[in-house]
């Protein structure tokens, strides 16, 4: 460890840190907009300029972000000299940006605006017209590129080089005429990561073309979750509409859907990315869902079709239970507390990759597109391949958790008991059909493919006529454990 | 030998690159040969070990001829023989300084001059590759560039096993696409790299971490051309031309509204002032010299007074306020409006500003549309201001120093001519009527130098 001075103030840095980073490990954000500790340094925003105390006479600034701590370096964060070239370099990053945060998808959480009101917050001193550039540019399938706003702090195309690899995108022309573009031989649509630069854009630049002028940041509120689609199980912020900000005039429904996802640091998961999938985690929720408990068909009150399964259950002479691999521990634990005596359990496969994703790479994908299926066959062994094995034809009842196994796998003249969060043809044809939560309508951890264990909470209330799968195993549990005849469900 | 085709200057004092007539093939190896040509590299080679040439280049004070005037002897020596990388020599050859067009001289006359100078400092850092980039615009430069290799190589002076010696170096051509920036070294390298010409921060210094990482000497054309001087003629041969600090002689190329324009090759500390009257024959026209810029825009402009007591070295430049940057001069006549020049000079910054780095690139463009906004009539009292304040805000803010130099270029133009901004600002028109005082200088220059084309 060096020491060196941040204002004065002793600090110890490593060998070999730049300044911004000592003074990041420190506790000290020095402004910046091209840095990331992740990438490269280009060192071409200019706005992390620190001064340097020294003898001589003229003065000695540098940018912060590609200078290396030396022993008893005195580093001046706020010295005349540095407010000065940070209000000229804001009023340089501004000059031809066209400022127009009333309509801009960033306004809010935008570091331009930020360090605007906080470096410089004057007007500006241009008389002359701003230089024009493409608005609306189709940097993909997914993203909007604002030329005008761009920055040019490169880093979208850092990450496109550095971290996805995909060397999709670049920057064409020079000066105040410099475009981000897609390069011509590669493809940013085939690029699983991209969505991570509109993340990592500082201005309004990169657009997400989900979240476009759907609604403003501070209408929404993150909720720490955990990304099920696979076995990475990468840390999330699951973005929602704020309680006070509900809607009562449109579409109630957009009051509990997710509006975006962004990765949520995990040094031990998923770093600071996630992949695409992550992102559209609204189309694996918010697909048809299953609402109402059914018996062959018949709409049933939820109590009631719990008594029936647990009926069907006790009336079994060899029943199979089948669990889901998106359950959570708690519900994995629940299950076993609850009925593994009387059913013997296996995990099964919920999802199977779809046709054309991709199953691995070198950054985060990983083959299971399953959440949890360490964590279940950590309780119960797999299903094998070979589904004969286990359900053998004198197997009269089977209960399939989860979606992912029809029932054409299931032996003739077995009665079927189904727990499922979707819509699902086959739903209507089970003997005893139970509607279950979604993960962003209640908490719990995951076991990803390495061990590790991420909680994720809840976003969402549940409907009355939905049941999480843990109420519904104990619910089958204390009804199992009175006279048949007697049976009444309590819903914990 | 065929008949003389053109003329060197008559200049007084030692010439080390400008000492034998032009003729139809003077630029091929023959006639290199001839005058005394590769012996340096044989000498070298021969009887001198790597770090002994360095030594010798140290040794003379042989400064860099790009515009930094950084001892190139110094440059080479921060490069670890013994490191087990590979080290690369890049022959600096885009030469983009508005004014500047010294190494074309020597790429189109004395190629071979430069590729022997190119082999030399290869054999010196132990480099097995050399780059040569050279500016995309120089077509007869590139073709005798190329046209030399291809005699080095079948003459056994480039390729495996030079000179029978075991040294073995292999040279690459390349050819820029037209940026300005791309002269700047770090930029030349991502070039040369095949990235986008954009220049990279130090440290690391390139002489740490170059061209694909590795250890990199970039040197100017002139400064690679005076490495065989040196060791051909010696060290204290080599001192006793120049000054004490500026051993040797510099290129110097002049255009503008002077009676002759072209390229000299002046002993350093040569008088300025008789360079110019004398050597150059003065302004075109007989006009009265209003201010010179002495090595190429990005240096600061000097008024004629500022410049009478000055000498032609790096020195004596920078006493008196400016420097000798890479020689590239160009003379203004009185009566040329120094808001359009400093109009036309900016245009040249906002376009070659490689949109890197948020001063210049904001920065230089800004400065292009107040002076349009100037010229145009439409200048407001605070725009002089702002112009300084913008070439402040670039002073030492950029990655590389073409920000600065900018900046300076205008701010020298403001400090000296002010008032003819002011002019411009109240009257809406240039002090000077817009016209200038003399002739047409193509017209004279062919007619002072006979030339029938």
């Amino acid at each position: 460890m060096i020491e060196f001075f941040l204002d004065g103030v002793p600090m110890q840095a490593e060998q070999g840190q730049t300044v911004i980073q000592a003074a990041r490990a420190n506790g000290v954000d020095i402004p910046h907009f091209c840095w990331h500790p992740e990438l490269s340094v280009p060192g071409n925003c200019r706005i992390c300029m620190v001064e340097i105390e020294h003898d001589g006479n003229d003065p000695w600034f540098d940018i912060s972000c590609n200078m290396p701590v030396t022993a008893g370096l005195k580093v001046l964060l706020n010295s005349e000299l540095v407010k000065k070239i940070r209000k000229d370099t804001m009023a340089f990053i501004t000059l031809n940006h066209p400022v127009d945060c009333g309509i801009c998808n960033k306004s809010g959480e935008c570091t331009l605006q930020d360090y605007h009101y906080e470096h410089n917050g004057a007007a500006s001193l241009s008389r002359d017209p701003k230089t024009h550039a493409t608005k609306f540019f189709p940097l993909s399938d997914r993203i909007m590129l604002d030329n005008e706003r761009c920055i040019m702090c490169t880093l979208c195309v850092r990450f496109t080089h550095e971290v996805s690899k995909s060397h999709a995108l670049g920057a064409v022309n020079r000066g105040d005429h410099t475009l981000i573009r897609p390069a011509e031989d590669a493809n940013f649509n085939a690029d699983q990561y991209s969505d991570n630069v509109i993340d990592l854009c500082p201005v309004g630049a990169l657009l997400s073309r989900d979240l476009l002028d759907h609604s403003r940041v501070w209408y929404l509120q993150p909720t720490p979750s955990v990304c099920p689609g696979c076995e990475r199980g990468c840390s999330i912020n699951i973005w929602h509409r704020k309680h006070e900000w509900k809607l009562t005039a449109l579409d109630p429904r957009m009051n509990a859907s997710i509006d975006r996802v962004t990765p949520l640091e995990n040094p031990a998961v998923n770093g600071l990315w996630v992949c695409n999938k992550a992102r559209d985690l609204a189309r694996l929720f918010e697909r048809p869902r299953a609402e109402q408990a059914m018996q062959r068909g018949t709409a049933i009150p939820l109590s009631e079709a719990i008594a029936s399964a647990a009926r069907l259950i006790a009336s079994s002479r060899n029943p199979v239970a089948l669990v889901s691999s998106w359950g959570s521990n708690e519900e994995l634990a629940a299950f076993h507390a609850a009925l593994a005596q009387r059913l013997r359990a296996f995990v099964k496969v919920d999802h199977m990759p779809q046709p054309g994703e991709v199953l691995e790479d070198h950054l985060l994908i990983k083959p299971d597109k399953n959440p949890n299926r360490r964590g279940a066959l950590a309780v119960f062994p797999a299903l094998p391949d070979d589904v004969a094995q286990v359900m053998t034809p004198d197997t009269d009842l089977v209960l399939v958790w989860g979606e992912g196994f029809d029932g054409a796998r299931i032996p003739d003249g077995a009665t079927v008991i189904r727990l499922d969060a979707f819509a699902h043809d086959h739903n209507a044809r089970a003997d005893v059909f139970i509607p279950i939560s979604i993960q962003t309508e209640r908490s719990g951890h995951y076991t990803n493919f390495d061990g590790v264990v991420t909680a994720f909470s809840a976003c969402f209330p549940l409907k009355p006529s939905i049941a999480h799968a843990a109420s519904v195993f104990s619910g089958i549990a204390a009804a199992l454990s009175v006279p048949a005849d007697a049976v009444s469900v309590q819903l914990t | 030998m065929s008949d003389t085709i053109g003329t060197v200057a008559p200049l007084s004092g030692t010439k080390f690159f400008m000492n034998f007539p032009i003729t139809a093939t003077s630029h091929t190896l023959a006639d290199y040969t001839a005058r005394g040509g590769y012996q340096a590299l044989e000498k070298a080679l021969h009887q001198m070990q790597p770090a002994e040439v360095t030594k010798e280049v140290s040794a003379a004070g042989l400064l860099g001829h790009g515009g930094a005037a950084f001892p190139a002897g110094r440059k080479w020596g921060v490069v670890k023989l013994d490191d087990g990388e590979p080290h690369y020599v890049c022959m600096n050859a885009d030469e983009g300084e508005p004014g500047t067009f010294k190494d074309r001289w020597l790429l189109e006359h004395v190629p071979h001059l430069c590729l022997e100078g190119l082999i030399i400092g290869s054999y010196a850092l132990q480099g097995r590759h050399a780059f040569i980039y050279i500016r995309g615009e120089f077509d007869l430069s590139h073709r005798r560039m190329a046209d030399a290799i291809e005699e080095a190589y079948d003459a056994g002076l480039l390729g495996e096993n030079i000179l029978g010696t075991g040294y073995s170096c292999d040279v690459v051509l390349y050819r820029g696409a037209g940026s300005y920036v791309c002269g700047e070294a770090s930029a030349m390298l991502a070039s040369l790299e095949g990235k986008k010409g954009w220049p990279r921060n130090r440290p690391p210094r390139l002489t740490v971490k170059g061209l694909y990482q590795k250890p990199t000497v970039v040197n100017n054309v002139e400064t690679l051309a005076n490495v065989p001087v040196i060791i051909s003629r010696g060290t204290v041969e080599f001192k006793k031309v120049g000054t004490a600090k500026s051993p040797g002689t510099q290129m110097i190329s002049i255009s503008g509204h002077i009676a002759r324009p072209g390229v000299y090759e002046v002993e350093y500390g040569y008088p300025w002032q008789k360079f110019i009257y004398e050597d150059c024959g003065g302004m075109q026209g007989g006009a009265t010299l209003k201010c010179i810029i002495p090595g190429g825009v990005s240096t600061k402009l000097l008024s004629a007074k500022e410049m009478e007591p000055l000498t032609l070295d790096h020195n004596s430049a920078l006493a008196g306020g400016s420097q000798l940057g890479s020689g590239g001069m160009i003379a203004i006549a009185d009566g040329t409006c120094m808001v359009r020049l400093a109009q036309v000079i900016q245009r040249f910054y906002h376009h070659e500003s490689c949109g890197q780095c948020t001063p210049c690139r904001e920065g230089m463009g800004w400065m292009e549309r107040i002076l349009n906004r100037i010229v145009a009539g439409g200048g407001r009292p605070e725009d002089i201001d702002r112009l300084y304040q913008i070439s402040t805000a670039n002073d030492g803010t950029t990655i590389c120093s073409l920000g600065d130099s900018a900046g300076y270029a205008c701010s020298a133009i403001l400090d000296h001519y002010r008032e003819e901004f002011e002019y411009f600002i109240t009257h809406k028109r240039s002090m000077y009527g817009g016209g200038l005082v003399v002739d047409d200088p193509f017209a004279s220059a062919l007619a002072a130098t006979g030339s029938q084309t």
